[in-house]
């Protein structure tokens, strides 16, 4: 019970994932910096942020709802943490796990989207509005795809849970090469659930200025920003459980694999980040519904077809 | 509880975010600032970020001589801001009215308006100035929070201290 209790709240739980939320903002920056020839923000520059914002003044603006104002970013902090628990860190098990809990974190990884959406529409701002819509907008173009292409690799595995399908990946590594293609969906529609570049026209900063989170200040901005970190943590582990599952055995050895993977994970978002420009709202819609989903798809296609064909 | 409050000096000082604003400027000085955040000189360095929003921002970067159009949209974009927060007056418009001092349609200057922090002489300003200026401003801060006070009165060349900076006792 209290074992279960730190492992929740301290490791591999909760307070990694802050803790390496932050590192991963670093590197993210970090990255960016240099593709742009720049030298980039020290180490600490995430850490530092978060503290002045957590010693700044937290306005609330007079139209808006007090209530949803100050509850949401918390909602969507705790559901990323809540869905931390259910994917493989320490090694193939999870903190916890069981039949179908892949669409659990899928489903808790909609959460902080819906929470941005209701932020930007309670703060009662035009540009706080107009982000938010359009957060709403994004939501329905890369939701199918990302949910396609996470779902597909289950029907090899045949398991609808992340530790199940990390263990059979684990076994059977060469049917990790069938899924290439629900690996790259799930890359490109994740950079429009972080919204990130190319797909980051919800927070649009030359445009409207911060999207939803116009109206945030202070510590309400800080659970915020801090969220959208974590949910960049939970997608790169999520997708370096289902598609890169190698395993050596030993636990600490298998933690630094971890540690590789997610980090290649984000390598390749970063990149895709400093080499695109922004997509306007009825393009990205486009890109993800006449490319993206047919590609998963064809993915679903080919994997029944496979499983078919070995007798899985 | 003073460990949180050093914790947070310290994050104040590392992560300026800026918000430019344009209060009747010929634009020379706007360009410069865009100039600033270039790669080339990478303000990123020290944790500066430019910011849409007045609700993020710790620092309001201004150009200009302040028309009468600019007076009542600059006082708001101050409000907005949440505190600590501090001013940048930049350009010598932006001090002192500059040319356009005495002029019918201007105030002549950030300071007849809100409380500024830094002045920042030069027509147009370069990007170094500004950078010093910011640098200056965090050193201030510094010996501020730190209870000294001393070193408020080593300035140089390119920006001067208008007002004590406000502690965050309040």
């Amino acid at each position: 019970m209290l074992l279960g209790l730190g492992k929740i709240l301290i490791f591999p739980g909760f307070l990694f994932l802050t803790v390496y939320s932050l590192l991963f903002e670093y590197l993210d920056r970090k990255v960016y910096a240099r593709l742009q020839n720049r030298m980039g923000p020290p180490w600490y520059q995430p850490l530092a942020d978060f503290l002045k914002l957590i010693g700044k003044e937290v306005i609330i603006p007079a139209e808006a709802n007090k209530t949803m104002f100050q509850v949401l970013p918390v909602i969507s902090l705790s559901a990323v943490a809540a869905a931390f628990i259910y994917v493989p860190v320490l090694g193939k098990e999870a903190i916890a796990s069981f039949e179908g809990d892949l669409i659990v974190v899928l489903y808790f990884l909609t959460i902080p989207t819906m929470c941005l959406f209701l932020a930007g529409w309670y703060s009662r701002g035009v540009y706080a509005t107009v982000g938010s819509v359009r957060t709403l907008t994004q939501l329905f173009a890369y939701e199918v795809p990302l949910f396609m292409a996470l779902l597909a690799p289950a029907l090899i595995a045949k398991t609808w849970s992340v530790t199940g399908m990390t263990a059979f990946f684990a076994e059977h590594p060469l049917y990790i090469l069938i899924n290439i293609p629900a690996l790259f969906v799930a890359l490109v529609a994740a950079q429009g659930k972080l919204e990130r570049v190319p797909f980051d026209t919800p927070e649009a900063e030359t445009e409207i200025v911060a999207g939803p989170l116009v109206e945030y200040s202070g510590r309400l901005l800080a659970i915020f920003r801090i969220t959208i970190d974590c949910e960049l943590v939970m997608i790169a582990s999520l997708v370096s459980a289902i598609f890169l599952p190698f395993m050596t055995g030993n636990i600490a050895l298998d933690f630094v694999l971890y540690l590789v993977k997610t980090v290649a994970v984000l390598l390749f978002l970063a990149l895709m980040r400093s080499v695109m420009a922004r997509l306007r709202i009825e393009q990205m819609v486009n890109f993800c519904w006449k490319y993206l989903a047919p590609i998963a798809i064809l993915q679903i296609v080919i994997n029944l077809l496979v499983r078919g064909w070995l007798g899985l | 509880m003073s460990l949180i409050k050093k914790a947070i000096d310290w994050g104040t000082r590392k992560s300026p975010w800026i918000i430019h604003f344009n209060a009747g400027s010929c634009n020379g000085c706007d360009i410069e600032i865009v100039d600033a955040l270039t790669p080339r000189f990478d303000l990123e360095r020290l944790g500066i970020l430019q910011r849409g929003t007045p609700r993020h921002a710790d620092i309001l970067v201004c150009t200009g001589a302040v028309s009468l159009q600019t007076k009542d949209r600059l006082k708001q974009i101050y409000d907005q801001m949440p505190e600590p927060k501090f001013v940048i007056a930049t350009g010598t418009c932006a001090c002192s009215g500059g040319v356009f001092d005495g002029c019918y349609c201007v105030l002549g200057g950030i300071d007849r308006v809100i409380p500024v922090d830094v002045y920042i002489p030069g027509c147009a300003v370069r990007p170094e100035a500004i950078i010093s200026a910011v640098v200056k401003l965090l050193g201030a801060l510094e010996a501020q929070q730190k209870g000294g006070g001393k070193d408020a009165e080593r300035r140089s060349d390119y920006s001067t201290v208008g007002r004590e900076i406000q502690s965050f006792e309040g």
